[in-house]
């Protein structure tokens, strides 16, 4: 019987139409609303390319688009990391790149004049929708449609995701997702069909991936680990054979043409789990050969000792050639995942980046929302029919929360996971409570236990008999998934829903939540993550909202008013900024953490000799930066309007890096008070007082406030009233609010003298005067 | 008025081609204290005008003409015989003279024994006074003068200066000299001469004080200066005196030994010729640089390339007022930098092209941004400096060679690896077909 | 004429003998308390004599238990650790460079003098004299700093940049834990036999997976990695600030998503086994009626931890 009537008079075949032409227009609904949610950016401030490393990547596809690919592929930057330059060709991931280029390409083809900067900007959201769809497809291997239709809804619109992908974040990123989510589809389906067709499909998305993202590392941890789990469950099948060695065979010749990864996959420990399950799988497939054909018991196991054997044995030799040197150890990046102290202790230069610190709960349900704890019920879900693709998920999902838990930046990869998870378990709640048979109730007096069996699902499908409540039966399954109630074999219903009421209170629950989570997720990204951090937004008083545009601004005059081939030095943080929009030399750049793992010993010292400068007295700075050949300094200083990302609040990282090259000559601790406090009032220290950087932050700033309170809003301190001096550098520029201030360097001085003395003449200061320097020893 | 007459001067000093002139303009101004009478100075003044240069006086407290006038320099060279002016108009200031000289003006500047408020200047330039009032004496040679009036003789080891200079009278103040690479000393005290204060007679009873303290503080010996030229960065001259006798008729007219006139008319000649950059002016004309057997520079050059520099030196000659190609330097480098000099290598000059001077040489192993720097700074000589930036490149992605012998072990897995299975592949149609899982192994690889 | 000289000569042998000896007593000191120095106002005076041609490094520090200096306790050990793995090396070198201890109740004056009113402070003095003078001059005592936390490898590294030879520390080898891991491990392959239903049920491997997503997504390795505390010291149990969280955050937050998760197993697993529809309808009440409110505490602590959250539930 039936909580609710269903029209019966209609041929299964029209509801499977029906089903697939609402699946058809969801997923369009889907698409859109990924992508317009990821618009915020662009309506709240401008179309605009936003924060750091996209300005970087902007740059080089206007290259790649005006120059072609082969210039781009032999691009020297002469203007980056000055005067070491850059070549970029080999030390960037192309793909990005290479993608945006293809499309200019192509809509030009069609007489379509779209602007490059466009292209880049609206990126992001369009493979969005993209990775809406695959995650459609990813999960419908897991469950079915419904719960895949569920799945591509969340990731759509889960800020975890649009954190890195709204409209003018064009970072490698906003392509890696899509590449990640489909590469997984195909290997599932590879390993479930067994056919060499997708795993080689596999093995070229994970080519796009190696060429598109620096975290392509976690697919190919990710695949040898799954086909390794369902080793030891002792699932091996020819299915996982073929995928496996389809997908890392032709993967892994593809991936190494890409120049920035060469010879990596067989040199660096990274990949090597990869190599290692390669090669067990040989083993293990032998193995089942010979097993196929010889019976004798012994026989098969001594050729179990064996394999185990050899599977030690090339443990042994990779650990061996580690050990030799011959395959790189784990670099550091990857190593400070595991031993979380790593990093702060060996790499500041990783350190110092805040997307690499340890997320608290607050962000997890900020990025997720109620996929939190949809999440582990959806695993759990997947628990009670660990089909292989299972396996998959549930490994993802520990290695994902994991990573996430120690980076920020990770909660990335996580997102697809909690995504398809969540919305495999939600599917079958909702599933259980849509489907209108009740089972019946004098079923009851038994009581016989009735523990869900995984597989009788399938086989009730193929039992059933066709007659009423069977046929109905079809309809409900054909429409809600594979998950029918248990049945005995007379056909009666066990497990089920009684009544309307409790339908309707769990379905209408299910729904506010969803309702909710829509609610959240449009809040989460047009506040949090929609500010392009180059122009600024505050609110005034009457709560209007007030651009802060100090960057450009400050960029803007560089570009008009030096000289072309005029040398900044600032922060690296500014570096691909200052390159993209006041298209000027610097000296260092962001590029200083995102390859460190291939940092050169030299950019390593000149990212350090800056951090010198900044941090030493005008006298010693001075001299270094006359080296090379700076014409301006650029420093953030948000002391004025509170803007709490300046390089103030940096500062100590440049200390930091710089003592690790002049141990002797940068201490850390002389920047603290003596009571160990990070000062910058009239109880800095003096180390701190006459740094480069503090000079340069606080010159004149007192003028400001007419002999008032010198008030510094970040640090909410109260500063001297008598601003610092500078006697080597010109204060060239500084910006509306104070935020980008820019010095000019001046040159030496025409009579050879110190540049303090000489001003100290110009203003008219009288000098004592000398004795004769003295030629002869007095004899005693 | 005034005007007028420099126009007429000009006009004048134009027709009259002959005469030679500065590299750098003609016009000077004298600021003559009023104490010194013009005439006393004629034989000095009327050779610079001799020469075409036009002179104009004023008194350090006339208004009129400025040196500077809004900043800007109104004079070419400036005289400055004011060694005991206690008051000067404002625009006369240490300041404002800098200031001139990074306008690449030149200054003669006669110091005196008196603390005058040019005085901190000398000290600006590294050049370390005595106290006030103790000018230079010396009791040798034996001579009818008084003790502070000394012949000195000329060591003409500065190119600016002509050999074989009788010496000269002199009377005034010593100055030591700081480490000032800028400094050119000219004319050194003798070195049995010291400073001390004439007025209680006993320039000898100090010399034995000091004696007896090991010359401990004594302004003594031959490493005291009284004529010292200073070059500044941009080339700006100034000449320190140390009295401004040096250039008045009477010791210009004064004899040495008997029948041998003093050689201050020409030493002062000279050392103006120097100080208003007539002598020893080079110039880089032009630099250029391309590949071996190219001959247009490239706009960025790939490691190991062989590169040619070149440049083009020029000397001012006075007497034709004219810059002449100049092969005369023989120790020129050329530096190719990037942080610190990668290569230091001798730049020398083209024997069959004057004033040429050009090098071959390999480019580093090393990609970056470099320069090619030409500093050639010796005393007395204009500093000359040049510096071109060029990127250097690593080869293109096709310039690489494109077989490896060293290879041969992948080529030959390459191609036996395919061979083996288009043999398989060809096995495999032929036979039936059994054991599909294999087939499909072997495929995947 | 000849008799200063030969005084003045007796003087700098005197000098020398007094420096030798002061030396050799060093060295008798450090030998006897294995490597270390123990210090007081005397040696100590003695060991940064202005003539002196040895660097030494010195420990001040504060062990009594009344000082209650905790660092001092935990940092004396690897100090001492350091000073011993010195006294292995070739006496030759040895002897140029001395590990020192001076303890606040031992010599209070010195603390004074050197104007320190906190312990442990490590000053490393280099020689005054002789060859291993060093050539900026500088003879300002180097002080050691501990932002590398107490352990000795840094210790040892960062003095090795001060002594004439690098010091060869080597971190003793935890047998602690090794052995405890062997005998887990054995224990592990003796009872494989009967664990290994356990092992190879799926349900346990599904409750560890649930347990560490819960954890981790509950900011378990924010509190780890920054080392926060419990609690505040007021017994405070929420932190301040979105980008921060205390010991008991993880707890509740991670019980709560725990909490969640089983009211959705329950209405979706279980209650559809349920055989009588009033105790089945009871259930589906209970389990929804739970998922909201504790859905809506959720929230609510999300809107004590983020200000601006603008939405909220029942609470």
């Amino acid at each position: 019987m039936l909580a609710y009537s269903l029209p019966s008079d209609i041929s299964p075949s029209t509801y499977v139409n029906a089903a697939s032409l609402v699946r058809i227009v969801a997923l369009g609904l889907i698409s859109a609303a990924a992508i317009s949610s990821r618009l915020f950016a662009v309506i709240n401030f401008e179309s605009i390319i936003h924060e750091f490393d996209p300005w970087f990547n902007y740059r080089a596809t206007k290259v790649l688009a005006s120059e072609g690919f082969y210039e781009f592929w032999n691009w020297f930057d002469p203007t980056a990391w000055y005067p070491l330059g850059r070549v970029v060709g080999g030390t960037i991931y192309p793909g990005l790149m290479a993608t945006s280029g293809v499309i200019y390409n192509l809509l030009h083809a069609l007489n379509l004049p779209v602007d490059i900067r466009n292209i880049c900007v609206l990126l992001a959201p369009g493979f969005s929708a993209l990775t809406a769809w695959a995650t459609y497809m990813f999960t419908k291997e897991m469950k079915d449609e419904s719960a895949g239709l569920l799945a591509a809804a969340f990731i759509g619109i889960v800020p975890g995701y649009i954190s890195r992908s709204v409209a003018g974040s064009y970072d490698n990123e906003a392509i890696a997702i899509f590449l990640l989510m489909f590469t997984f589809f195909a290997w599932i389906k590879a390993l479930k069909t067994g056919s060499a067709l997708f795993g080689t499909v596999a093995a070229l998305f994970y080519f796009y991936m190696v060429a598109a993202w620096g975290g392509y590392a976690f697919i190919t941890n990710m695949i040898p680990l799954h086909a390794f789990v369902l080793l030891l469950m002792g699932r091996y099948t020819s299915r996982l054979y073929v995928a496996y060695c389809s997908w890392y065979a032709i993967g892994t010749l593809s991936s190494m043409q890409v120049p920035f990864v060469g010879f990596q996959p067989v040199r660096t420990s990274e990949h090597m789990a990869a190599l290692g399950i390669f090669g067990l799988l040989q083993i293990v497939a032998f193995a089942q050969l010979i097993r196929s054909h010889v019976s004798s018991k012994q026989f098969q196991d001594l050729l179990f000792v064996s394999v185990i054997s050899a599977a030690g044995l090339g443990m042994a030799a990779m650990v061996l050639l580690t050990y030799k040197g011959w395959i790189a150890p784990w670099t550091g990046r990857f190593y400070s995942l595991w031993d979380t102290g790593y990093a702060k202790k060996y790499i500041p230069i990783i350190a110092s980046v805040s997307e690499h610190q340890p997320t608290a709960w607050p962000s997890f349900f900020m990025d997720l929302h109620m996929l939190t704890f949809l999440f582990p019920f959806g695993v759990l879900a997947l628990f009670r029919q660990l089909r292989d693709e299972h396996v998959f998920v549930i490994i993802y999902a520990v290695m994902g929360t994991y990573f996430a838990g120690v980076m920020v930046r990770l909660m990335l990869t996580l997102t697809p996971c909690v995504c398809v998870a969540s919305a495999v378990g939600l599917s079958q709640l909702i599933d259980t409570f849509v489907d209108p048979r009740e089972p019946d109730v004098e079923q009851e007096k038994e009581g016989g236990d009735a523990a869900p069996s995984k597989q009788a699902a399938k086989k009730e499908k193929n039992a059933a008999p066709i007659t009423g409540v069977g046929a109905i039966d079809d309809i409900v399954s054909t429409l809600s998934g594979a998950s029918s109630p248990e049945k005995d074999k007379s056909g009666k219903t066990k497990a089920g829903i009684f009544g309307l009421d409790t339908r309707m209170v769990v379905l209408f629950n299910t729904a506010a939540m969803l309702l909710f989570f829509v609610l959240h997720c449009t809040w989460v990204t047009s506040n949090a993550y929609s500010s392009p951090s180059v122009v600024l937004a505050s609110t005034n008083p009457d709560g209007s909202q007030h651009i802060i545009d100090d960057f450009r601004e400050a960029y803007y005059w560089l570009r008009m008013n030096t000289k072309e081939d005029a040398v900044v030095m600032s922060w690296w943080d500014y570096g691909y900024q200052i390159a993209g929009m006041a298209d000027r030399v610097t000296l260092v750049d962001n590029n200083t953490w995102n390859n460190s793992t291939r940092l050169t010993a030299g950019c390593a010292a000149h990212i350090a000799t800056v951090g010198k400068a900044m941090s030493s007295p005008e006298e010693i700075a001075y001299p270094i930066l006359r080296k090379h050949d700076v014409n301006y300094v650029l420093v953030i200083f948000g002391g004025l309007i509170g803007y709490s990302g300046d390089d103030i609040n940096k500062f100590l990282w440049m200390v930091r890096i710089a003592q690790g090259v002049w141990p002797d000559e940068i201490q850390e601790p002389n920047y603290f008070t003596p009571q160990g406090e990070y000062r910058v009032d009239d109880q800095a220290s003096k180390a701190m007082r006459e740094s480069l950087m503090y000079k340069m932050s606080y010159y004149r700033f007192a003028e400001l406030f007419g002999g008032g309170q010198v008030m510094d809003r970040v640090r909410q301190q109260q500063l001297p009233k008598q601003s610092p001096t500078l006697d080597y550098l010109d204060e060239a520029f500084t910006s509306e609010n104070w935020i980008v201030r820019i010095y000019q360097v001046k040159k030496e001085d025409s009579l050879g003298r110190d540049l303090k003395s000489a001003n100290g003449f110009a203003q008219g200061k009288k000098r004592k005067r000398s004795k004769p320097p003295v030629k002869r020893r007095a004899l005693a | 008025m005034f005007r007028i007459w420099r126009v007429l001067l000009l006009v004048l000093s134009l027709a009259i081609l002959s005469y030679a002139r500065s590299s750098t303009g003609s016009s000077v101004l004298v600021v003559l204290d009023p104490s010194l009478s013009k005439d006393n100075y004629s034989i000095f003044f009327k050779g610079l005008e001799e020469q075409g240069y036009e002179l104009t006086f004023r008194a350090p407290k006339d208004v009129a003409p400025a040196i500077i006038q809004d900043g800007i320099a109104s004079f070419a060279h400036v005289i400055l015989f004011t060694p005991e002016t206690k008051t000067y108009a404002k625009d006369i200031t240490p300041q404002s003279l800098v200031d001139l000289l990074s306008q690449n003006t030149n200054v003669i500047l006669a110091l005196g024994s008196k603390q005058t408020p040019l005085t901190s200047l000398a000290s600006e330039f590294s050049l370390i006074l005595p106290p006030p009032g103790t000018p230079l004496i010396s009791h040798f040679p034996e001579r009818d003068t008084p003790a502070t009036v000394i012949p000195i003789p000329v060591s003409s080891s500065s190119p600016a200066l002509t050999s074989g200079l009788a010496p000269v009278w002199y009377s005034g103040i010593p100055f030591a000299l700081g480490n000032n690479p800028l400094l050119v000393p000219f004319l050194n005290a003798p070195a049995e001469s010291f400073a001390a204060d004439t007025t209680e007679d006993s320039g000898a009873d100090a010399l034995v004080d000091a004696a007896e303290k090991g010359g401990e503080g004594l302004w003594a010996g031959k490493d005291m200066s009284v004529v010292t030229g200073f070059q500044t960065v941009d080339g700006g001259r100034v000449l320190f005196v140390g009295g401004v006798e040096l250039f008045n008729d009477e010791f210009a007219k004064k004899e040495v030994t008997k029948g041998v006139r003093s050689g201050n008319a020409q030493f002062a000649r000279e050392m103006a010729a120097w100080t208003f950059q007539e002598s020893l002016v080079l110039r880089i004309d032009d630099s250029a640089h391309h590949k071996v057997n190219e001959t247009e520079p490239r706009d960025k050059y790939t490691t190991n390339d062989r590169i040619v520099y070149t440049t083009h030196i020029s000397k001012y000659n006075p007497a034709t007022n004219a810059w002449e190609p100049f092969s005369g330097l023989t120790d020129v480098q050329l530096e190719f930098t990037m942080l610190d000099p990668h290569i230091r290598t001798a730049l020398p000059p083209v024997p069959s092209k004057p004033g040429e001077y050009s090098v071959t040489f390999r480019v580093p192993d090393r990609h970056g941004v470099f320069k090619f720097v030409v500093d050639y700074k010796r005393k007395g000589w204009t500093h000359l400096h040049s510096s071109t930036t060029v990127p250097v490149v690593p080869p293109r992605h096709d310039e690489y060679p494109r077989f490896l012998s060293a290879a041969w072990p992948y080529y030959v897995g390459a191609i036996s690896t395919s061979a083996g299975f288009v043999l398989f592949s060809v096995l495999w149609l032929a036979g039936d077909d059994r054991d599909q899982r294999k087939k499909k192994g072997v495929k995947a690889e | 004429m000849l008799l200063p000289w030969l005084a003045l000569l007796c003087l700098s042998l005197h000098v020398l003998a007094a420096k030798d000896s002061a030396r050799e007593q060093l060295v008798q000191l450090a030998s006897k308390n294995n490597g270390v120095v123990r210090l007081d106002e005397k040696t100590y005076d003695l060991l940064t004599s202005p003539d002196r041609d040895w660097s030494a490094a010195v420990h001040l520090t504060a062990l009594d238990k009344r000082r209650r200096c905790n660092p001092c306790r935990e940092f004396d050990p690897s100090w001492n650790a350091v000073a011993k793995a010195w006294s292995t090396v070739p006496r030759s070198e040895r002897d140029n460079h001395f590990f020192a201890t001076l303890d606040f109740d031992e010599a209070p004056t010195v603390f004074q003098k050197l104007g320190l009113a906190s312990a442990p402070v490590v000053y490393v003095y280099p020689a005054a004299e002789g060859p291993r003078r060093p050539a900026s001059g500088k003879l300002a005592p180097y002080k050691y700093d501990f932002s590398h936390g107490f352990d000795a490898e840094p210790l040892a590294s960062e003095l090795s940049r001060h002594t004439p030879v690098p010091i060869p520390y080597k971190a003793p080898v935890d047998w602690a834990k090794w052995g405890t891991f062997a005998v887990i491990l054995v224990s592990g392959i003796i009872t494989l036999r009967f664990i290994s239903p356990v092992l190879q049920s799926r349900w346990t491997w599904a409750i560890g997976t649930i347990l560490t997503s819960l954890v981790m997504q509950s900011g378990y390795m924010f509190t780890r990695i920054r080392g926060m505390p419990y609690t505040a010291g007021n017994g405070q149990w929420i932190a301040p600030g979105f980008q921060n969280q205390y010991g008991q955050e993880t707890q509740v937050v991670a019980m709560i998503y725990g909490l969640l998760a089983i009211s959705f197993l329950m209405l979706t697993v279980v209650a559809p086994l349920q055989k009588s529809p009033q105790r089945q309808r009871m259930q589906i009440y209970l389990w929804t009626a739970v998922n909201l409110i504790i859905f809506s505490v959720l929230v609510s602590l999300f809107r004590t931890k983020n200000r601006g959250y603008p939405f909220k539930l029942f609470l």
